[in-house]
């Protein structure tokens, strides 16, 4: 958690404090009775009275204490009524389901369409104006919202890991609502609770503003009401007779804003790590002209990232460096955590916020990336470096067609006219061995290895020179994987892209690069000719790695000789 | 008579006449005691909902199932419950199928606690503690641990002591080794037949990766579009695939492996 999140979250719990003592104890110590005259009408603030006196000669401050009650009454419980029902009906239609589940959401439907204004003049007509009124109509409209939320919470859960576990060990409905269902749904209610409370204050403001409060009770809203209906802006008693009302209302909405905020974080932890991007200004870059002699589409210099961890920063990439030759097909292999994506999100200057580079470059034709402006880096990505991100094909749009959607990629870089932009589709989609019928497509009418090539049609669709793939096979089946990989080494001849192929699969890498880097906890263990190395290596992590491909046939004898 | 006998199963998804789709149709095969047997097939082909239906969480429109002489799709919903206590199933997911809300102590504990099998608590640890032996835990290490304080592959091992604490007489393992790193796999998979010969625990080993089933399963069942297209030994399979889906599956695997020869 941030610290100025935690000073945030104190803030609120500080500022609400105040409030509620006041609420709770002003009414004892100020020497006024709220509802009777205490001095001459009119009157501006002085020792007598702090906030002055409004039309009846009735002391504001001892007003808004009493008002202070009533208004935080209502608020706390609507919001605990709001909360409770809509938790109760959100977790038993998510969890029950079928026919109930649907009868409850249309319900929900037509609830979140009711106006809350409109509806409590109805109901005040029959119920008659007061606090309970207030706070039946209040609760009848914010219970919807809670429910649909804590409904979608239920569902995900009900279908996650854990229950489906449980479900396989006889365990019975009660026991899993019991043990799994409602301590993951819980959390959510006090977030929930504190965005009520809120909304609740607000609405309870603006229907005694209107008129439609309880008329024998103060609360903040109606001391606005009777200073406007009055006539205290004709005065200059305004000033001590509304401003005061409404600090009260922007501090106790700021005060649960704050504490929600707080909450949230708390309740959903992957938000601490956002931090505010750096903007990157336009610079000169000089060309470093070695690299350019030497034909090295890419070069990147002890290269080093690290990323905040408890309060410390943990290194994941350390002094990293390769080349990467003009159409030459580099493998970049390690398991989990070894810093391969990381080192492909540095390379196009992704690398996610809290992440910070110490030292390196990377030299793209000879020129540092890292020295590039926003809008330059813009023109860099996709245009001149493709990128194919892990798990992209499960991030295609649902609802937009793959021919949009490779529109899109196209005219981010360039202006084209709208023959062009259609034989450039045709052309990028017959590339990756589609058919360009399937332009009209949506993702979900097409199998894991159709997606797979629209992804690699979309990162090919401006003509790179240099190509990053990240896992482009994980998550296919085998005989897609060998497509896929057939399909990209085929287009690297055609094109003569230079490319990283990043990988936690050696047969996959093997097949494709010309040369391998074997990567472990951030730092490069063991290069050389993908071929080469997968044989003879001696380094015992690159051993390792390759004895553990389990093998249809058996390895041949010569290999395993070299090695021992 | 065998120890599984799995006849006619079918199984449709979707309600309305149009989206009806049928991943299983008409699946039959038997199981012996202590034998493994691998489903092979690409991703949609029914493979993972055998493994489904078997564990108890979808039941199939038709077809029966008789395990040990009893017929699973005839029970009434308690009885099958209680019966869980002799199928377990490992997850592919070592993340996401374990609560991170839950210890150790406790994920390994919790079929315990639904099939009431001991009501001491000082027993139940101990039963808790040799199950974490078996997949080469440490208790006094990790009993007190969460999961997001493990590794993949520890995580994995918990997911197995928890399928392994009833002492089951069928483990469905869906795809148990995907979500691990490659160095790891082979350990997972080590470990499994190691519970296999000494504990007698017959395995459903669902995996799209035939090279896995190399050296583990007894026998492989090859499945495409929801039907049986091949079955034999392992080896047998492997070196004469008779279908022309498994030559493919065979042949593509053959083309990456040539890659380092």
């Amino acid at each position: 958690m941030r610290k100025s999140t935690k000073f945030i979250g104190l803030t609120g719990v500080v500022m609400f404090s105040i409030v509620a003592l006041f609420a709770i104890f002003g009414p004892l110590f100020i020497p006024y009775d709220a509802y009777k005259q205490a001095g001459a009408s009119f009157q501006p603030p002085s020792a007598s009275h702090w906030l002055g006196t409004n039309d009846m000669g009735q002391d504001i401050l001892a007003e808004l204490a009493v008002g202070a009650r009533t208004s935080l009454f209502i608020g706390i419980m609507t919001a605990i009524l709001a909360t409770l029902i809509g938790g109760i009906v959100g977790v038993l239609s998510g969890y029950i389901g079928g026919r109930f589940e649907q009868l409850m959401m249309r319900i929900i439907d037509v609830v979140l369409t009711l106006p809350y204004l409109p509806l409590m003049i109805v109901v005040a007509v029959y119920m008659g104006p007061g606090v309970f009124t207030q706070i039946f109509v209040i609760t009848l409209v914010m219970w919807a919202g809670k429910a649909r939320q804590i409904r979608a919470q239920t569902l995900s859960i009900k279908s996650a890991g854990p229950v489906l576990a449980a479900k396989t060990m006889g365990a019975s409905d009660f026991y899993i609502f019991k043990k799994h269902i409602l301590p993951g749904v819980f959390p959510l209610f006090i977030p929930q609770f504190v965005g009520a409370v809120n909304a609740s204050i607000l609405m309870e403001s603006s229907l005694s503003f209107l008129g439609m409060g309880d008329p024998t009770m103060k609360s903040w809203g109606s001391i606005l009401y009777y200073a406007n209906s009055r006539s205290g802006f004709l005065t200059d008693a305004w000033i001590w007779w509304i401003i005061p009302p409404g600090i009260c209302i922007v501090l106790v909405v700021l005060a649960f804003s704050f504490m929600g905020y707080y909450l949230e974080e708390k309740v959903n932890p992957r938000l601490s790590a956002y931090t505010a991007a750096q903007k990157r200004v336009k610079q000169q870059i000089t060309v470093n002209e070695e690299l350019v002699a030497q034909n090295i589409a890419l070069a990147v210099r002890d290269l080093s990232v690290k990323y905040p961890k408890n309060g410390k920063f943990t290194t994941v990439v350390s002094d990293v460096r390769f080349d990467v030759k003009q159409g030459e097909v580099l493998g970049i292999v390690g398991e989990s955590g070894s810093g391969k994506t990381t080192v492909a999100s540095a390379i196009i200057q992704q690398l996610r916020s809290p992440a910070h580079v110490p030292h390196g470059a990377i030299y793209f034709e000879g020129r540092d990336l890292q020295l590039f402006s926003d809008e330059e880096i813009r023109e860099v990505r996709g245009q001149q470096i493709g990128y194919i991100a892990q798990a992209a094909m499960n991030a295609l749009n649902p609802v937009v067609s793959v021919e949009k959607q490779l529109k899109e990629a196209l005219l981010a870089h360039q202006t084209l006219s709208t023959k062009e932009i259609d034989e450039r589709i045709d052309e990028a989609l017959i590339q990756v061995g589609l058919e360009p019928k399937w332009r009209y497509a949506f993702s979900h009418e097409l199998s894991g290895g159709m997606r797979q090539r629209v992804i690699i049609a979309m990162a090919l669709i401006n003509k790179p020179r240099f190509v990053i793939a990240d896992e482009p096979t994980t998550g296919l089946d085998v005989m897609v994987q060998v497509e896929i990989i057939q399909l990209l080494r085929k287009l690297q001849r055609e094109l003569n892209l230079s490319m990283i192929f990043i990988s936690h699969d050696l047969p996959a890498v093997l097949s494709i690069t010309d040369r391998l880097i074997i990567m472990k906890y951030g730092h490069i263990v063991d290069e050389g000719p993908s071929k080469a190395l997968a044989k003879t290596s001696t380094h015992p992590y690159t051993r390792r790695l390759i004895d553990a491909i389990p093998l249809l046939q058996p390895r041949k004898e010569e290999v395993r000789d070299v090695v021992h | 008579m065998s120890f599984i006998e799995i006849e006619h199963l079918m199984k449709i998804y979707g309600h309305s006449k149009s989206d009806k789709v049928a991943v299983l149709k008409d699946v039959s095969f038997t199981m012996e005691q202590r034998e493994i047997v691998g489903l092979i097939g690409a991703s949609g082909a029914g493979k993972s909902t055998i493994g489904k239906i078997l564990a108890g969480l979808e039941m199939p429109n038709k077809g029966t199932i008789r395990f040990d002489g009893h017929d699973l799709t005839k029970m009434s919903g308690r009885e099958r419950r209680a019966f869980s206590k002799h199928i377990a199933m490992i997850f592919q997911d070592p993340y996401e199928s374990l609560s991170p809300r839950m210890k150790i102590r406790e994920l390994v504990e919790e079929p315990l606690i639904i099939q009431q099998i001991e009501r001491d608590k000082q027993k139940r640890l101990n039963i808790v503690r040799e199950a974490l032996q078996v997949v080469s835990l440490d208790p006094d290490k990790y009993l007190e641990r969460y999961p997001h304080e493990l590794s993949g592959g520890e995580r994995q091992r918990v997911g197995v002591a928890r399928a392994f604490v009833c002492k089951p007489k069928l483990i469905i393992a869906d795809e148990p080794t995907s979500m691990l790193d490659t160095s790891l796999r082979l350990e997972l998979i080590a470990l499994l037949k190691s519970m296999n010969e000494q504990y007698g625990i017959s395995y459903v080993f669902v995996t799209h990766d035939i090279a896995l089933t190399k050296g583990f399963c007894d026998r492989i069942i090859v499945l495409h579009e929801g039907e049986i297209v091949d079955e034999g030994m392992t080896d047998d399979v492997i070196n004469n695939p008779t279908h022309p889906f498994t030559k493919a599956l065979i042949h593509a695997l053959l083309t990456l492996e040539g890659a380092h020869e």
